[in-house]
């Protein structure tokens, strides 16, 4: 199965899927709250904590913002036409006199609000597809083209297009993220399901006659929440990136409401008169990646035993 | 084999003819056309309707759709009123400088993977592990556009020693030299995450093959490691190493759609957003439609290559 | 930047085969890159690189809508008469010299002889007919189509003279032929196609790549003498300003068309010199859609027009390349007036006093096309100068194509911002030719027989310029200024970086660059 090798990330390049979870012992109660111990190891100590305090602080930043910002992060302050930092302005101001370390904050929230939408959107549907996949061969199959569907068209030109037909906005880019992530979520879990599925125990249980909802709950999401927690972190990063390509591109948060990826987009066209404009969103969205990075790693090495 | 293929193709056919029809709705659902696009924001409405005539945008949906099909299976693809030029021209010199970036992104990204690989696999632990780790990871999560666009910034505009975009003035093998210094900031951009990924893998076989009995046997019996890890370990780990390549080259070649925005790199992803920019329905189409049928081959050859491996998926045909 | 520092950091970036290539002895910078030129005043040879932001599209070959088209119909084709950029006096191009009748319902013109089309044919009467009803046909979609579809009648029996009958007397005929390209007649269908270009200006078009490059060669057989100095002129189109500006300061390119106002300004002065297209102005206006809520009342769009912040919108989007005006006409024009043009200017008090007296006033979407930045920073100060006056506007950007369709389909429903052109010219073609001032429909649902009557009145007055011409353009102002159906914000005007190597650029107004007498120094 291809999708355990590889998963198409939303540039299209094909980064490595979060590794498959060797199905726990059949004493899921045990099982489980080892699991979930060891992935609170991993996240307590390490690289796993590493990249939760840098989460925790751009988080800390975005949820802060009304209080950390010495401006409104829309007005337009008189003659302060593209200063550098400095004096009222840590960061300067923009093309049209705004406070940049008020909207680079303020921008935070946009994302936030976006990835704690738009990714469990995704997750949820992916997940619940693959379920029913699992009903009967033709449903399976159907799901699995409309994945292959979903995945085949270029995720840019995807966006692009949904965007003209609905319309630019916060709303457009969750909309977006959630149907990107719907295939890849989907996927994962279609594995996690096929390789417990195939094990003794599983057939054996299913040929004494344990109802399916049984085996989905006692033994399938218990194996399978490793592999999704990883694909969690994994796409949470990956939503930055689409809500950053889209702000590109001209398409993502409807201004004048900043988002990092807008701010990276005008910013660099005043790169020469006010540096820090795109530099500042640009530092943060590699401190969320990265910090998301990390958290996946730790959580995956978790899930295969690795210390 | 050929049974298994023969099995997944009318499926992949499917998926092929679904997704024309869903790209030919898709678009028209696009408020805005080609034929306003064209006439400009001056005209009047009487020269919006003659051009839509000219294009036959006036005619039955079902019609237009069944014409376009046509014309692409027979061969033609059809002219561009709002690009110019034949549409197979356009997707040629397209296609072209989309190979060239993609190439030069594959190369870099070979090259720096067995360069770090050969190095990573010998140091399990330790400083360099954790600096090659931090490395790779942010090299694999680093979005395109942040990358291109800290590249265009450091190197284009504060030291301004490469061109911040474009293709080289006198092409591709006139100035060699000259077009190396134009691909190098969109190549490196879109190797980046693919070199960094190829190297996780290489560097997980490798440490694989070095942990095998017969690496031990050989390391007692004093053959030095860099031998066997070129010698044997390297060619071991190969044909893994080769499949994830051939998925990252497709990958790639979706990927390049954002570097050229960034890098102004007239390949076939500038193409696809100037064509969806002005409507242009017929070049939209044909590209769309490219890029469904090279997934859905790299899928096919993959399932394929998979199902040759492992006879369990032959049978079962669980994909 | 020394030219040691970059040595070391190719040096440093260590490994691989790019490097490899990049220090290999006697290596160029493509950065750097840039062919030599000889010194001195005017001197025949070299090739002039050129960088512009937006390619060509044949279809739109009449309506100078892209920077592509621009350069093409500047370099490679003529009008039979040409405007100096700062009035509307004709002067001869490829007519030497005309006679209007005494009804004003025809104009005969002497066309001058022994001119050659790229393709060797000699120009006669019939090309000026052909060139004429092409323009005409609705699908090419000319702005001044009505202007050439009002000419009935073509007397071509001799081939340097041609005889041109109209509807009904035309004002702005002139401009008419200033703005024509002269095509050679047997072509026309392969301009649709991109495939053939032929004109009779001083550079032929040799190739053209979509996307990447245009290429111009000399046309040894242009009919003014010595001209034009260079031997050819490369266009490349650089979709990206920051690419556009880097090829420029790298001297890749000697002239760059489409850079944003903060970069020109940011050129060093020494090497670099930004010329300013008077003539070419274009008009930056926020418009209203008078059918849509609080919007039909004039009370709020006056209120609008006192609001906005013209000035800075000038100084900070603009950095001055253009100056506030709250009607189209530019400075120079026939139909400009002091007072009238100062009618609306910011007064924050008189704009809350009015919004008082309207009571609630309902959220107004303001939809504006993505990608122009300078489109795009107005319409940011444009909010929040309403909302200091307490209108509150939420933006709406949009994509050009769409923007496009719903303003000529009169579907904008509030307010909205962009550019309109052809004030530049006799004032009465303004009002017959650009789609947002039509009398008869317009973007803004805006219906007035008073309106209307007047428009077309100026139209149909033979001298343009005349002083019965001016005190109809009055009236027209008027009307505009009591309606305000649109707010005009600026005038805009073109600017190009160029490279103090190149010399003798010049413009026409339609914002197409004229090279023929352009050549290359030492610099």
């Amino acid at each position: 199965m291809t999708e355990l090798l590889t998963r198409t990330g939303v540039d299209g390049t094909v980064v490595p899927a979060p590794a498959a979870v060797e199905p726990d012992r059949p004493e899921e109660a045990a099982a489980a709250s080892r699991t979930r111990s060891r992935s609170w190891r991993a996240l307590t100590r390490g690289r796993g904590l590493v990249g939760l305090v840098l989460l925790g602080l751009v988080v800390l930043a975005g949820l802060l913002a009304p209080v950390l910002s010495p401006w409104d992060p829309l007005q337009q302050v008189p003659g302060a036409n593209l200063l550098r930092p400095g004096g009222d302005h840590l960061l300067g101001t923009d093309q049209v006199n705004r406070d940049v370390w008020s909207r680079t904050l303020h921008g935070i929230r946009a994302d936030l609000v976006v990835l704690a939408v738009g990714v469990p959107l995704g997750a949820l549907a992916g997940s619940l597809l693959a379920l029913l996949g699992t009903l009967s061969g033709v449903v399976d199959v159907a799901v699995q083209r409309l994945f292959d569907l979903l995945l085949s068209f270029p995720t840019l030109v995807f966006a692009i297009a949904l965007t003209a037909v609905i319309g630019p906005g916060t709303w457009t880019v969750v909309t977006v993220i959630a149907v990107l992530e719907t295939p890849v979520f989907g996927r994962v879990l279609r594995s996690a399901v096929l390789t417990v599925t195939a094990q003794p125990y599983v057939e054996a249980s299913v040929a004494m006659g344990a109802p399916r909802r049984w085996v989905l709950r006692r033994h399938v999401l218990p194996n399978a929440r490793d592999p999704l927690a990883v694909q969690l972190a994994l796409s949470l990063s990956l939503a930055v990136f689409v809500e950053g390509a889209m702000s590109f591109l001209g398409i993502g948060v409807r201004p004048p409401a900043p988002s990092l990826g807008s701010l990276i987009s005008d910013g660099i066209g005043y790169a020469e008169s006010n540096v820090a404009y795109v530099v500042a969103p640009l530092v943060v969205v590699v401190v969320v990646v990265l910090g998301l990075q990390l958290v996946a790693q730790a959580l995956g090495r978790a899930a295969r035993g690795v210390r | 084999m050929g049974r298994y293929l023969l099995r997944r193709l009318p499926s992949a056919l499917l998926v092929l003819l679904a997704s024309s029809v869903a790209i030919f709705g898709l678009l028209r659902l696009v408020p805005g056309d080609p034929a306003t696009t064209l006439a400009g924001a001056d005209a009047p409405p009487e020269a919006v309707a003659a051009i839509r005539a000219e294009l036959g945008l006036d005619r039955p949906l079902g019609t237009q759709y069944v014409t376009w099909l046509g014309d692409v299976l027979t061969g033609d693809l059809g002219r561009s009123y709002l690009i110019g030029g034949q549409i197979a021209d356009l997707v040629r010199s397209g296609l072209v400088n989309t190979l060239v970036l993609t190439a030069a992104a594959l190369l870099l990204a070979v090259a720096g993977s067995l360069v770090t690989s050969l190095l990573w696999a010998r140091v399990e632990r330790g400083p360099l592990d954790s600096l090659l780790t931090s490395v790779n990871t942010l090299a694999l999560a680093l979005p395109t556009f942040v990358t291109g666009v800290a590249l265009v910034l450091v190197l284009g505009i504060v030291l301004r020693v490469l061109p911040t975009g474009g293709t080289p003035p006198a092409g591709f093998a006139r100035d060699p030299d000259i077009a190396v210094q134009y691909l190098l900031m969109p190549a490196v951009c879109l190797a980046l995450p693919a070199s960094a990924a190829l190297t996780r893998f290489l560097t997980e076989a490798l440490r694989t093959e070095l942990a095998a009995p017969y690496v031990t046997t050989a390391r007692a019996a004093g053959v030095r490691s860099s031998r066997l890890l070129v010698a044997h370990a390297l060619p071991a780990a190969l044909p893994t190493y080769l499949t994830v390549l051939g998925l990252q080259a497709g990958g790639l070649l979706g990927g390049a759609v954002l570097v050229e925005a960034i890098f102004s790199w007239p390949g076939l992803g500038q193409l696809a957003a100037q064509a969806i920019d002005r409507r242009d329905y017929p070049v939209v189409q044909v590209l769309l439609l490219l890029s469904v049928a090279v997934f859905v081959v790299v899928q096919l050859t993959t399932d394929v290559v998979h199902a040759w491996l492992d006879p369990r998926v032959r049978i079962g045909g669980l994909t | 930047m020394t030219r040691l520092d970059r040595r070391t950091f190719l040096a440093a970036t260590g490994a691989g085969l790019a490097t490899t290539l990049l220090t290999l002895p006697g290596c160029r910078s493509a950065v750097e890159q840039a062919s030599a030129g000889p010194a001195g005043g005017p001197t025949h040879g070299g090739r002039i690189a050129a960088g512009i932001l937006t390619d060509l599209v044949p279809a739109n070959f009449f309506t100078n809508s892209s920077l592509g088209v621009t350069t093409v119909v500047g370099l490679a084709f003529e009008s039979l008469i040409r405007y100096p950029n700062d009035t509307v006096e004709p002067t001869p191009r490829l007519a030497t010299s005309w006679e209007l009748a005494e009804d004003g319902l025809a104009l005969t013109l002497e066309l001058r002889r022994g001119v050659l089309f790229h393709n060797g044919r000699e120009f006669t009467s019939a090309d000026v007919e052909s060139s004429i009803r092409a323009y005409a046909d609705p699908r090419w979609n000319g702005q001044l189509r009505r202007t050439a579809a009002a000419i009935t009648f073509f007397d071509t029996s001799e081939p340097y003279r041609v005889t041109l009958g109209f509807e009904h007397p035309l004002g702005n005929v002139f401009d008419l032929l200033d703005t024509v390209p002269v095509v050679d007649a047997g072509s026309l269908e392969q301009l649709a196609t991109g495939e053939a270009f032929v004109g009779t200006g001083p550079f032929k078009v040799t190739s053209w790549e979509p996307g990447t490059a245009i290429t111009f060669d000399r046309h040894e057989g242009y009919w003014v003498p010595e001209r034009p100095y260079a031997d050819g002129v490369d266009v490349r189109v650089i979709t990206d300003a920051t690419s556009l500006l880097s090829s420029l300061r790298s001297g890749q390119i000697q002239l760059a068309n489409g850079l944003s106002y903060l970069d020109l300004d940011n050129l060093p002065s020494d090497a670099f010199e930004v010329l300013t297209a008077e003539g070419a102005e274009q008009q930056l206006y926020v418009g209203t859609d008078v059918t849509a809520g609080s919007l039909a009342d004039v009370r709020l769009r006056r209120a609008i027009a006192y609001a906005v912040d013209r000035q800075r919108v000038v100084d900070e989007v603009l950095r001055g390349g253009g100056y506030p005006i709250n009607l189209p006409w530019p400075r120079y024009s026939s139909a400009f007036d002091e007072a009238r043009n100062e009618r609306y200017a910011r007064d924050v008090a008189a704009a809350r006093a009015l919004v008082a007296e309207l009571g609630e006033i309902e959220t107004i979407p303001y939809t504006y096309p993505v990608g122009n930045p300078l489109v795009e920073a107005t319409a940011a100060i444009v909010q929040a100068d309403l909302a200091e006056v307490g209108i509150t506007v939420e933006l709406d950007p949009i994509d050009q194509a769409q923007f496009t369709k719903r303003l000529i389909g009169a579907e904008l429903e509030g307010i909205w911002t962009t550019f309109h052109s052809w004030a530049q010219y006799t004032p009465s073609t303004l009002t017959v030719s650009a789609y947002p001032f039509n009398a008869a429909k317009n973007a803004s649902n805006y219906r007035s027989e008073e309106y209307a009557e007047h428009a077309d009145a100026a139209w149909r007055i033979p001298d343009g310029a005349g002083p019965e011409a001016v005190e109809a353009y009055g009236e027209v102002s008027e009307d505009l200024l009591e309606a305000l159906f649109l707010i005009e914000l600026a005038v805009v005007l073109p600017r190009y970086g160029i490279s103090r190597r190149l010399s003798g650029v010049d413009w026409t107004k339609r914002n197409e660059i004229l090279l023929t007498d352009a050549y290359l120094g030492g610099g």
